[in-house]
């Protein structure tokens, strides 16, 4: 049985929708764990994973609830994964003034686009910003949306592949998930791997969001994730024919 | 950059042949004796992919990624799992289960090239030995998935791991403990004094403590015979490789070496 050429359309398209969405996304590093740079001070692998992997089982769940169901599961996958980045977020926020002490601010533009607050009178000497102001928080939130929907895309396509497969109906033991929904989710953390780390070399690392000069390096990065998620979903997708008995 | 006693090409062999000669001998004894007495077996080969990935890491991450070292095992574990479970599939397609881990092996590789090559030539990442190390990385993580499947499973049959490892959701475990074990010693020992005899008795380390993780899924999917071999096996080998990892360190730290004088604000600001 051969595959659905539209389902790797769905993968590929899910790729680049992941790759983009990490540039929106604001990874701070390691220096604003210091709070001496804009963005969530950790890096985008632990960003991609939280927020990816909270976007998959929000998809996951709801394409099993929902018996399949496209709209449904391509939201849920997007809303999960930017409820995620915001709690993650707002969670640093507190810390950052309340703990560390330092006002939110960007040192890469004069005023906040959103709110037109002030910002360069708040950056302390020798850092890059701290926190993440509003401009950082929106574009998260569209960054984990758009990146969510992606990883969702990715995982609708396997799952609508995988549920093909003779025998794969069935569960382990007493659990309630049959075996193409985990094989899904399997090679959809595998394909959301690929694309967001390959995002996050794109940006070497740190981004405040899309008022950020490194945004515009996005072409890079969706020439890059449409290759890497063609051949990974191209594997992914040759399952099917190898489990049930050729082309 | 990074050099050390162990040459690359030692380490590769180390961990391919050392890795596969694990991975079969665990099958086999399982199927020949019928038990699953075996299977920590697989884990051992396991923790000599890691010994080599954790090189292949050091090397590349030494130049400074600029995403932090956790990105780069990570991506490879992702391309590795994608290797092995088509892999899997493709054994079970051809009749030839006997092939799979070299199957998958192969199909890492691809997925490895193809990482590599995006982002040297797309991305424009300025690392020469970019290919080389993805490429490795990447075989790496697959034979670390593998030899931990098996020795949750018992057996590398698509069957038993799509049944006892996939659907049981262990994958994910041996997904992030796996990338980990690979990907900390380097994480945890970079700067002007790494040097690869700690960073590697490191990695032996960690891989112990993930077969540990292992031994425990193991024995929820086989029972006694499965774990408890492992669980021993994993709390001597972690003990030994922790010790020996902890007197590098001190003697590593009684050693000064001048890293220059603070730069100047210009030069921090670049």
């Amino acid at each position: 049985m051969m595959f659905d050429i539209l389902l790797l359309v769905y993968i590929v398209l899910g790729g680049i929708f992941i790759g983009a969405g990490v540039h929106f996304i604001p990874v701070g590093g390691a220096p604003a764990a210091m709070s001496q740079a804009t963005g969530v001070g950790t890096g985008t692998t632990m960003l991609a994973a939280a927020s990816g992997l909270t976007g998959l089982i929000g998809a996951g769940s709801a394409y099993a609830v929902s018996g399949g169901d496209f709209a449904y599961t391509i939201v849920l996958g997007g809303v999960s994964a930017a409820l995620m980045i915001s709690i993650l977020a707002f969670i640093a926020n507190v810390m950052y003034v309340y703990g560390a002490g330092v006002p939110l601010s960007s040192a890469k533009i004069k005023y906040d686009p959103i709110t037109k607050w002030r910002q360069d009178l708040y950056v302390s000497r020798g850092t890059e910003g701290h926190g993440t102001p509003m401009v950082s928080f929106i574009s998260g939130i569209i960054g984990a949306l758009i990146a969510g929907i992606g990883g969702a895309l990715v995982f609708f396509a396997l799952a609508e592949t995988y549920n093909k497969i003779g025998g794969f109906a069935a569960t382990f033991q007493s659990y309630p998930a049959p075996y193409y929904i985990a094989l899904a989710a399997a090679f959809s953390i595998g394909i959301f791997f690929l694309n967001c780390v390959m995002a996050s070399y794109n940006i070497g690392g740190t981004i405040e969001g899309f008022h950020d000069p490194k945004f515009r390096r996005i072409p890079k990065s969706v020439a890059a994730s449409f290759v890497v998620s063609l051949v990974g979903g191209l594997f992914a997708l040759l399952i099917l024919p190898m489990l049930t008995g050729g082309f | 950059m990074a050099e050390g006693d162990r040459s690359p090409g030692s380490l590769l062999g180390i961990g391919v042949i050392g890795g596969l000669i694990g991975i079969y001998l665990a099958n086999y004894l399982n199927m020949v004796t019928g038990t699953a007495w075996f299977s920590f077996i697989a884990a051992l080969g396991a923790i000599l992919a890691v010994f080599w990935g954790a090189d292949a890491v050091r090397r590349v991450a030494s130049y400074g990624l600029g995403t932090g070292v956790p990105s780069i095992g990570l991506l490879s574990i992702g391309a590795g799992q994608i290797a092995v479970l088509l892999g899997l599939a493709i054994g079970k397609f051809a009749g030839l289960e006997l092939a799979d881990p070299i199957i998958a092996l192969i199909l890492a590789a691809i997925v490895g090239i193809v990482n590599g090559v995006m982002a040297r030539r797309v991305i424009k990442m300025n690392i020469a030995i970019m290919e080389r190390s993805m490429t490795e990385i990447a075989m790496a993580a697959s034979i670390i998935l593998l030899g931990f499947s098996t020795a949750i499973a018992g057996s590398f049959a698509f069957d038993q791991i799509m049944a006892y490892v996939v659907a049981s959701g262990f994958i994910i475990m041996v997904f992030i403990v796996g990338g980990m074990a690979m990907l900390h010693p380097f994480n945890a020992c970079l700067g002007p004094d790494e040097r690869q005899k700690r960073t590697l008795n490191l990695a032996l380390s960690t891989g112990f403590l993930a077969m540990l993780v292992s031994g425990i899924a193991a024995g929820a999917i086989n029972g006694v015979p499965a774990a408890v071999p492992t669980l021993i096996v994993a709390i001597v080998g972690w003990i030994i490789y922790y010790m020996r990892f902890w007197a590098d360190t001190k003697q590593d730290a009684a050693a000064m070496l001048s890293t220059g004088l603070i730069p100047k604000e210009e030069e921090v600001m670049t």
